[in-house]
Order: C-alpha cells, then structure tokens, then sequence
C-alpha cells in the first residue's frame, strides 16, 4: 500500500507505516504503527489520519471494525492479483480523491504490462520460485509471482496446491523437473550461502546442472508498482536462458 | 521377552523398508527409472533415516527421563533443550554466523541445546547429585526464558528471512540429507548404547533412591550417566530436524502397557515405537495432501494421541 501511495507522488501525504513498509527508502523514516497483522490501534488514533488504507492481503478485519467504529475513516484494497492491480490503483484515487494522480499511475502499470504480455514466450517453460529453501517454501496460485510467470507464458510447477506459500515436496520437484528455478531474497539473508545445500542435494537436477538457477529480487512479494520491474526481471531470465547461459553466470550459485 | 524385542525390531525394520517405497508416489522396487532411484536414494532414504533417528531418540529419551526423574509427564523437551537449540540457532541468524556452511544451522542447534542441557544439569545440582524435582523445574524454567527470549528476537526483529530459517524448528524432516546423518547417528547411537547398558540402573531408580543404595548402585552417579544420554539423544534429535512432539512423552507409555515397565526392554521398544511412528507419520504427512506437506510432528500426535487414550481407557492399572 504504501509502495502505491509514493507512487503516485504522495509520499508526503503518508503520516504512519507498519513495520513491514521497507521500501521506498523514505518509508523507513516514517512513524511506525506496528506489525502488518498486529499494528498497534493507539498508534493509529494518535497520527489522527484523514483517512486509513488498508489491504484484504495481510491486514486483518477486526482492525478494520475497530476502525470503523472509532470512526475513523477506512478504505479497503481489494485486489489480489496483478490484472486487478491498476482498477485497484483507480479505486484507491476515487476514495481518497486524487484521481489523476492515481489514474496517471494505474494507465502506467497498465501499459507497461502490455509490453511485457508481448514479451511472451512461445515455448512454455517451467519454472519454480522459491522462497525459502529450507523448510522448502515456493510460491503457489494467488501470489503475484505466479500471476506474473503465468503472464510471460510460462508454468509455475507449483500451481495446482491450493495455499498461496506452500511448503512443497522436493520429491515432486524432482519429477517435475522445472527448467528454471527463481530463488527470491529475504531481507538480511544470504540466499546463496541459505540455498547451498538444497542446490547441491538437488545438483542433478537439469536445471540446476545447467546454470538456471536465478537469485532474484523481493519486488514481487507485493501487489503494487514495483510488480513491473520484477516481472521484467524474471522476462530476462526466461528471454536469456532462451539463447544462451552467459547471461544468468554472474547470478547463478554453481559458477564455481 | 527377547523373542518378543527381536519380532518387534523385525517388524520396525519391514516398516522402515516399505515407507521407502510407498510415499507421495508408489516406486516399485523392480524396475526403477534414473529418476525414481535420485528421489529413492538422495531424498527418500536419508529422510526416513532420519526420521527413524530421532523417533529413536526420542523414544528412548522419554522413557529414560521418565525413569529418572520419576514423572509420567517428563518429555525430553521438558528440560529445555529444544527452546535452547532454537534461540541460540536464531541467534547465529542473525549475527551471521556461517563458518559451518551449510551445517550452520544444525551446528548452532546442537550447540544450544548443550549448553542449554549443561546449565539444567548445573541448576539441578545440589550436594553431589541430581535432584530429580530440581532438574524438572530448572528445564521448565529455562525453557520459558528461552522461549521468551526466542520470541523476543522474532518481534524485534523485521527480518523475514529469521523467521522462515526458524521455522524449521517445529519439525521439519524436509531438511533431512545425508551429509548430516553420520553426527546424528554417533550422538544417538551413543546415547541409546548408554541408556541400555545402565537399564538396569534406571530399573533402580525407579524403585527410589534407597533401593537403588541397597540393591548396589550409586543412584546419583547413575542419574547422571543417564542424563547425559538423554541430553545426547534430544540434542541429536533437535538439530537433526527440529521438535516433534507426542513421540517423548507418549510412547514411552505406550510401551509400558504393552511391554510392562522393565527398563531393560522399555528403551528399546520405546526406541523402536519412536522410530516407527515418526517413520510413518512423515510418510502420511507428506503423501495426504501431496505435492504439498505437513509437518509430521501434527501427524504424530493425531496417530498416536487417540490409540494412547484409547489403551489409558482399556487398561485399569497404570503401570508406572
């Protein structure tokens, strides 16, 4: 939420966070209200906001009740996935009366992923994106990750469970034998040194065997502007694996 | 009573042979492809090791404290240990620490769960001997500080990446891989070897401290031969992967009702009992809901809490 807000240049506007708004970096001056799922209510009534942006993807809603009945105003973002993130973005404008800015920021987005749409590939890779190596941790359906694998064309191996950050079987991974393997970052962890020793235990893996395993950024974890830059991410990788390797061996654990 | 231990580790031995093959997907022994010997060998067998090792562990560590501490609801993680290994781990997190490589976070846990046995030891230890009342409060008191300490780091800090790399910690046999079977087995197999040969000495204690004098053991010096097994066999188990609940403190009593309470054959089978239900607790975890898992330690204790209830209900003298 916050990352949509400076986004569209009201940055300033922004009177408190959670702990969890980490970026833009200008966020982590802001005064803090408290964890994601757990933010403090007294710190709420004290910033006395015009108004609260809340999201249905984190946020709980009991705190909205007790929002609402403080008397406080409340807006709700609703969207879920990657398509609905530029209505969602022009809802936002409408409810905090700032639509141009907001409808400015949505078309944006909106253009931006036409461009990647054509990006697509032809041949339908599969691919998985792990969050955390162990406990094994992947991104299943629901999740921007996958809303943006499955726009560049390709298959999240990790589509058909049905909990958005399932804990997966490496058995299954095994048998279906992705052809590229994205390794998200986790703030203040080393990936690589993390990832080492599911990589090696999986080191006769193809893709692991051939190089495509991608260390990448966080900037899908959330639904808001940042998505654009993450998807043209894992476009490079998929474009890049297309052709040749040169491209992933700065990236890739196994170059030694 | 031999006979009936040599049936029962034949047939915890045919069990752990089948869960290899039997799992999320059925590998057929005769005719395997490149494939299905990868998944058998390099994750299959090493993770039913595994669990076999700690259920093991476990099992006899609950009966062994149990004995020594002459309480029915002693648990090895009751002493602390657990909540040891997970802050200390925790810890090195997040100061970095990462010379082990990738058995940083198993090194971290072990160590912790030392130290964490070593200070309980410490803190029960009054004239020349181990007091089993003492031990038990000192365990239980160090595991909420531990605990609260654990939790403490977890809300300061905002590293995501803390709290995933912690997660491990409430049983996770996913992370299960050959290069750490070799330690685990030494401590365990050592901790179990200790714990049979002084059976014997437990069977003493059980009776009280002044029978234990009168029937020719030093009862302080067995405690403490005995406690430092269990302190082996769960720090073992805790780095090896993580916390699994029920196995410790409940199967070492499914044991006595079935086997009676003679030390000499309870480790065993307890360790045996431990072995096999984990062994298939995991299998199930990690088959029902395939390609996604559940933590075995749920599996365990939903197996095995209803068939314990069930023999507490049938049985009319409780044997401790």
């Amino acid at each position: 939420m916050t990352e949509i807000v400076f986004a569209a240049g009201l940055g300033d506007n922004i009177v408190g966070v959670t702990s969890y708004c980490d970026y833009p970096e200008e966020a982590l001056s802001k005064p803090k209200i408290g964890g994601m799922s757990n933010p403090s209510l007294e710190a709420v009534v004290l910033l006395k906001p015009d108004i609260v942006i809340m999201t249905t993807n984190g946020n709980s809603k009991e705190f909205e009740m007790r929002l609402r009945a403080m008397k406080i105003k409340t807006y709700v973002f609703e969207s879920r996935t990657i398509v609905q993130l530029p209505d969602g973005i022009r809802l936002l404008g409408e409810a905090i009366d700032e639509q141009e800015r907001f409808d400015l920021l949505a078309s944006d987005i909106e253009n931006r992923l036409n461009e990647l749409r054509a990006r697509k590939q032809a041949t339908s890779k599969k691919v998985l994106f792990m969050i955390w190596p162990e406990p094994l941790m992947v991104a299943g359906p629901g999740t921007a990750i996958d809303d943006a694998i499955d726009l560049l064309g390709a298959i999240n191996i990790a589509e058909d469970t049905n909990i958005q950050y399932p804990k997966y079987s490496i058995e299954e991974i095994v048998r279906r034998s992705p052809d590229i393997i994205f390794i998200g970052k986790a703030t203040g962890m080393d990936m690589q040194g993390t990832s080492s020793g599911l990589l090696s235990r999986l080191s006769y893996l193809p893709a692991v065997k051939n190089n495509k395993v991608y260390f990448v950024s966080d900037n899908l974890y959330r639904l808001g502007p940042r998505v654009i830059p993450g998807i043209e991410e894992l476009a490079e990788y998929l474009e890049g694996s297309e052709d040749s390797m040169v491209r992933g061996e700065n990236n890739s654990l196994l170059k030694k | 009573m031999k006979l009936k231990l040599i049936c029962i580790a034949i047939v915890a031995l045919m069990i752990f042979i089948v869960t290899l093959f039997i799992g999320p997907r059925l590998i057929s022994p005769f005719g395997m492809t490149g494939i299905e010997k990868q998944i058998l060998f390099s994750i299959r067998l090493p993770r039913v090791i595994i669990s076999v090792l700690m259920g093991m562990a476990l099992g006899a560590s609950g009966a062994v404290l149990q004995g020594i501490l002459r309480n029915p609801l002693a648990d090895p993680y009751i002493l602390g240990i657990s909540s040891g290994a997970a802050l200390v781990a925790a810890a090195g997190i997040i100061t970095g620490v990462s010379f082990f490589g990738v058995f940083t976070i198993p090194v971290l846990a072990f160590t912790g769960a030392l130290i964490t046995g070593i200070f309980v030891g410490a803190m029960g230890w009054k004239r020349g001997g181990f007091w089993p009342d003492r031990l038990l409060l000192a365990g239980v008191g160090l595991g909420f500080l531990f605990s609260a300490l654990l939790m403490l780091i977890m809300s300061l800090s905002s590293n995501e990446g803390l709290k995933r790399a912690t997660l491990w910690i409430f049983g996770d046999l996913s992370i299960a891989d050959w290069s750490l079977i070799p330690y685990g087995f030494i401590f365990i197999v050592v901790g179990l070897g200790i714990s049979m040969f002084r059976s014997k000495a437990l069977n003493s204690l059980i009776l009280g401290d002044d029978l234990s004098h009168s029937l020719g053991f030093s009862p302080k010096k067995e405690r403490f031969i005995l406690f430092i097994s269990v302190g082996l066999m769960t720090a073992a188990s805790v780095s090896l992967g993580g916390m699994i609940g029920f196995i410790g403190l409940l199967v070492p009593h499914i044991g006595r009702f079935m086997i009676g309470s003679d030390s000499r054959i309870l480790i065993p089978v307890s360790a045996l009992g431990g072995g096999v239900l984990l062994c298939i607790a995991d299998l199930i975890g990690k088959s029902v809901l395939s390609p996604m898992e559940l933590p075995a330690g749920i599996i365990t204790a939903i197996l095995g809490a209803p068939y314990f209830l069930y023999i507490l209900r049938k049985k009319d003298v409780l044997s401790f």
